[in-house]
């Protein structure tokens, strides 16, 4: 190997070390999987946020005319997904349907995240408080995760958007709690908090502006992958009723509650939304699969 | 490797504690209050008085929690208030229903998740391996209720294999000594029964695996991939060993150690969705008692099924943790 070469390979080394972010955000998009996640997403992100103006229909209006013959009529050139029991515009229905599930996953991992992370925070740092913390979220943990939605919901005297949001949102805690206090005690005894302990950092700025940003990208890649089980939850909460209590509310999940009795005659009511929350749920994932990888120490420096 | 099980066992203690004390304040913070819902329609003040006086809620908290953890102690976990039956007797009714359908799973994600993960790690970045990576993909993607009412459509609706609700056909006569429909048939030699209690376990046994086959099928890929690079496995081919057999003896069975302790993982997932599954198959078990009961506010059937379940959690993460011990000559060696 001749010192040119070398010399260039240390080059490539050197500019392949351009910080964690630059490099895993360099690896991320050369992924396809996360590529096509990012697709999934952004068209999820922009049917919810644009939904007034690309929904055909208006989601609750009823067209009764159209199931006097009989449930329910299939796609057509006027509805192009067809229509459900009420003779209401299915596509409209979707579209709009796409504004809940965003709201309850973005809302639901929100809360999960900044109650765990504090928490985990606590429990890793401030080293007293560790016991009482972790007992707690064990037999949190004992509880199935979706029973205890269930239970909590019911803590709130029925269903509704924001006791789904707040029970997915507290379902999540003990798993960002653990996180967090996983990555801070792996942190906690490097030399740069040392460091900065002994020129006299106050223990809660050591917390914030050093241990934090280094233990955080674990919890990145849980929390993506926590919208996509949110999403999953919401829906099957939707579907045991527990959703948003007007049952004319357009959530994918309240959707497919009635469908089960028109799977003879009309089974694309149960099929369309099923489909709309498998593509939003497999967006998040994809990308946090791919932000796993990229962001993983062991292939840092690799690509 | 007794002292690491006694220790585990000890730990169990303050997650009890902790989850009877739960499940109790969580009982009293619900909305309407049990009294109420004891009496129903006919409650007037005096009669709330009553009840309240009668089941002791006017004495002080901690008095009521003790009273509540020496009834659980002695076995007794109250009476439902819809069916008037012992809580006790109705999980002896219902969780056979449960494990039976959670065996099913769990047969078969294993028994398609570890051929299928094994084989794309073997063929690793061919077609097969990309087409496991995107079933798992969807696995994970899928809520288990959908998947159900899918399953449910193309299999009973439209092509009529195998029936839609419930564990047998109501026409056909059989004993059920243990409550495990399969089993029973083949203990009373019903074969009809045992043939229509497995028709009827095929449809949601698929849909409550399909995570865990998706979960296993990633991990046994990742893992066989691990160890195929390891010195051993290196060693056992340069010595002349067959593929198969350095297969079998040295990749497959290191590679079982975290597949293993997925699977035990599983077991609180599985009771989740059992939920949603016994819903949509109309499955008499734990899963659709502890819903309707919540629906209904049978507050004794709440508490005494949640604290149930989360126990049966807690004992099986237990289990796994004390035979993952054993498995692993690692761990099982290392108190020497």
């Amino acid at each position: 190997m001749s010192v040119a070469e070398i010399e260039a390979r240390e080059l490539k080394l050197e500019s392949a070390g351009g910080g964690l972010w630059r490099d895993a955000l360099y690896r991320l998009v050369r992924n396809p999987g996360a590529i096509v996640g990012f697709v999934l997403v952004a068209a999820f992100v922009f049917v919810a946020v644009f939904a007034p103006w690309l929904a055909p229909y208006h989601p609750l209006d009823q067209d009764l005319d159209a199931i006097a013959a009989g449930c329910c009529p299939g796609p057509s050139s006027e509805h192009w997904l067809g229509q459900d029991d009420l003779g209401r515009d299915e596509m409209s229905r979707l579209i709009y349907g796409a504004r809940y599930s965003l709201l309850i996953c973005i809302v639901a991992v929100s809360v999960g995240l900044s109650a765990g992370l504090l928490l985990g925070a606590f429990a890793g740092y401030f080293r007293r408080t560790d016991g009482l913390i972790m007992r707690v979220m064990d037999v949190m943990l004992a509880i199935p995760g979706f029973l205890m939605a269930i239970g909590i919901v019911a803590l709130f005297g029925g269903g509704g958007l924001v006791p789904v949001m707040i029970a997915i949102g507290v379902v999540n805690i003990p798993i960002f709690t653990r996180l967090m206090r996983g990555s801070i005690l792996a942190q906690r005894d490097n030399d740069y908090v040392l460091a900065a302990r002994a020129v006299g950092v106050p223990s809660r700025k050591v917390l914030a502006s050093h241990i934090l940003p280094n233990a955080i990208s674990p919890v990145i890649v849980a929390a993506t992958l926590a919208l996509a089980t949110a999403i999953i939850d919401a829906a099957g909460l939707g579907f045991l009723g527990l959703g948003p209590q007007d049952p004319a509310t357009p959530e994918w999940g309240t959707m497919l509650v009635g469908t089960i009795r028109y799977l003879q005659t009309a089974p694309f009511l149960a099929i369309f939304p099923g489909i709309c929350i498998v593509i939003a749920v497999m967006g998040f994932n994809l990308i946090g699969d791919g932000l796993r990888e990229a962001l993983d120490p062991k292939l840092r420096g690799r690509s | 490797m007794l002292r690491f099980a006694v220790r585990r066992l000890l730990l169990l203690v303050p997650i009890l504690i902790g989850l009877s004390l739960l499940v109790f304040i969580w009982i009293r913070a619900l909305p309407g209050s049990p009294a109420e819902s004891l009496l129903g329609e006919r409650a007037t003040e005096e009669s709330i008085a009553q009840i309240r006086d009668q089941y002791g809620l006017e004495d002080p908290f901690y008095e009521q929690y003790w009273r509540y953890v020496q009834t659980i102690g002695s076995g007794d976990l109250g009476t439902s208030i819809a069916s008037r039956r012992p809580i006790t007797e109705e999980i002896k009714d219902r969780f056979p229903a449960t494990i039976e359908l959670a065996v099913g799973a769990m047969l078969f994600a294993t028994l398609i998740g570890i051929p299928l993960g094994f084989i794309a790690a073997k063929r690793h970045g061919s077609p097969i391996d990309h087409a496991s990576l995107f079933l798992s993909l969807i696995g994970v993607s899928i809520p288990i209720f959908f998947l159900a009412i899918v399953l449910k459509w193309v299999f009973s609706v439209e092509l009529g294999w195998l029936p839609s609700i419930g564990r047998q056909d109501v026409l056909i006569e059989a004993e059920h000594p243990t409550n495990f429909y399969i089993l029973d048939g083949i203990i009373t030699r019903n074969w009809e029964a045992t043939w229509d209690a497995i028709k009827h376990l095929i449809l949601p046994a698929i849909a409550l695996g399909s995570i865990p086959l998706a979960i296993i099928a990633r991990i046994t890929r990742a893992s066989v991939l691990d160890v195929q690079n390891e010195d051993y496995v290196r060693t056992a081919r340069a010595k002349g060993i067959s593929n198969r057999a350095v297969d079998a003896r040295h990749v497959l069975r290191n590679a079982m150690l975290p597949i293993s302790t997925i699977v035990g993982l599983q077991v609180g997932l599985l009771l989740s969705g059992a939920i949603l599954t016994e819903t949509v198959f109309a499955w008499p078990g734990i899963g659709t008692w502890l819903q309707a009961a919540i629906e209904n506010r049978d507050y004794p059937v709440i508490q005494g099924g949640v604290l149930f379940v989360a126990i049966v959690v807690v004992f099986v993460n237990l289990l796994v943790d004390i035979s993952y011990g054993l498995l692993n000559p690692r761990i099982r060696l290392a108190g020497r």
